[in-house]
């Protein structure tokens, strides 16, 4: 592979790659899913299932409902895809707005306090686990580069916020600052995100 | 007062990252809709939130592909959005498309599909995690789910919740026209091991037992298919005796009205 991104591509703007899963053909599929192409949804499931997965695990832990609530994502995705809009932005960026929002509900509902309390430690330090998939492997180290051209407090807020699936009120908490620090680290660290990664 | 206006716009990231308290999102969502800039942002934060996703996914176990599938292959889809309605509930269509006459009446019914299929979709939701998770548990219940989607999926369904006095909401989904309905519950208070809550259908010709409710799952009972419904029937929802009982012995914790 010729043009692995080198490490010391710090904070540059990324060439337009953008993660296999979310290649043109995912909103060609939606499209098709909306006409109640079944095999287009499996299409729709091979690109989108194992980020839906990976993020709901992240959140959730637990991997047992982690595989059921990615179930229910996908099934929410075949229900409704007549509502994708394409002009608000990529399938995947629809998908993951329903899989996170369930995730975090979830376990908004579900998780007593004590046990996110412990979890918070580990949101942030586990973000390296294994990763087989190639494109996966390159997403994660782009991401990984990007995230670490944040401050470390937007890096924070924005992992805490994501993966862990804290509040922002609880992020404050947890990082012992005010909250409307925690509010603009959360907005200016996604922008400088969306600015490294090249999201047009 | 919510805050300025500026206030409310730094929310923008804790709002794609699902990181905003409820009233805040409500607000942060009132003002996206007069904010064009602000739609735009949230746009190119979720696709920069969707790399987030992209960068730690797992490969799901193989036989939660087919599972998926097939349980897709049986769930009704909604229709494509029509323009927007707002003006009252499904009960209120039913009696407004009651006194229309027949010539608009087929555009109407179209409509009541859309509107029922909408509300419905938050159910499915829900519903279609037991689904799924039934296929996990019961492989040869291909029936039930079945009967289940059939309901759900009719263009006459209709939802109802109530709250059960000993805590926890109840949902029917019902369709008058396939004379049954769908039985959900979440959390409702857990019982002692020697009792169970039981279904009845309570209505002119007596009290009927439709079905022990199976334990929960995550805090969500059901869905339980019941059948056999008679005009003027209620549902109502007992404790009972662990195996059930053929009349109530105790006094209903929850009764609904299914208007038939």
């Amino acid at each position: 592979m010729p043009d692995l991104p080198a490490d010391d591509a710090g904070a540059r703007r990324e060439e337009p790659a953008r993660p296999a899963a979310a290649g043109h053909d995912l909103e060609v599929a939606i499209r098709a899913v909306a006409r109640g192409d079944e095999r287009a949804f499996s299409v729709v499931y091979d690109q989108a299932a194992a980020a839906v997965l990976g993020t709901v695990r992240r959140v959730l832990r637990d991997p047992a409902q982690s595989e059921e609530v990615m179930q229910e994502v996908l099934l929410e995705v075949w229900r409704s895809a007549a509502r994708f809009d394409p002009a608000s932005g990529s399938g995947l960026a629809w998908i993951m707005t329903f899989a996170h929002r369930r995730a975090v509900d979830r376990v908004r509902t579900e998780q007593r306090a004590s046990e996110r309390e412990l979890r918070a430690a580990r949101a942030s330090v586990d973000y390296d686990e294994v990763i087989d998939a190639v494109e996966v492997r390159l997403e994660h180290e782009r991401v990984r580069r990007c995230l670490g051209a944040l401050t470390e407090l937007q890096r924070e807020s924005v992992t805490l916020a994501y993966y862990g699936g804290y509040s922002y009120p609880e992020v404050a908490r947890l990082l012992g600052v005010a909250v409307g620090t925690v509010k603009t680290r959360m907005r200016d660290g996604l922008i400088r995100l969306r600015d490294c990664l090249g999201v047009e | 007062m919510g805050g300025s206006r500026a206030g409310l716009h730094t929310l923008v990231g804790a709002y794609v990252m699902d990181a905003a308290p409820e009233a805040d999102r409500t607000a942060f969502e009132r003002h996206l809709t007069g904010c064009e800039p602000c739609r735009e942002e949230v746009r190119g934060l979720r696709e920069a939130t969707a790399r987030l996703a992209a960068a730690v996914a797992v490969e799901p176990r193989p036989e939660l592909r087919e599972q998926t599938l097939r349980a897709a292959s049986r769930l009704r889809q909604l229709p494509p959005p029509v323009a927007r309605q707002r003006d009252g509930t499904i009960a209120a269509r039913l009696s407004r498309w009651t006194r229309l006459t027949g010539a608009v009446r087929q555009s109407w019914l179209a409509r009541l599909a859309v509107t029922a299929a909408v509300i419905l979709a938050v159910v499915v939701v829900g519903l279609s995690l037991h689904l799924t998770s039934m296929q996990h548990r019961l492989s040869t219940d291909a029936q039930g789910s079945h009967a289940i989607a059939q309901i759900i999926g009719a263009p006459d369904a209709k939802m109802m919740t109530a709250k059960v006095r000993t805590g926890g909401v109840a949902t029917v989904v019902m369709s008058h026209r396939v004379m049954e309905l769908v039985f959900t519950a979440s959390k409702l208070s857990a019982l002692p091991a020697s009792r169970a809550y039981e279904l009845w259908l309570m209505g002119p010709s007596g009290v009927k037992p439709a079905g022990l409710l199976p334990p929960a799952h995550d805090g969500m009972t059901g869905p339980m298919v019941v059948r056999g419904l008679e005009h003027g029937d209620r549902l109502g929802l007992t404790v009972e005796p662990l195996g059930g009982s053929p009349h109530p012995t105790t006094g209903p914790i929850v009764m609904m009205s299914l208007g038939i």
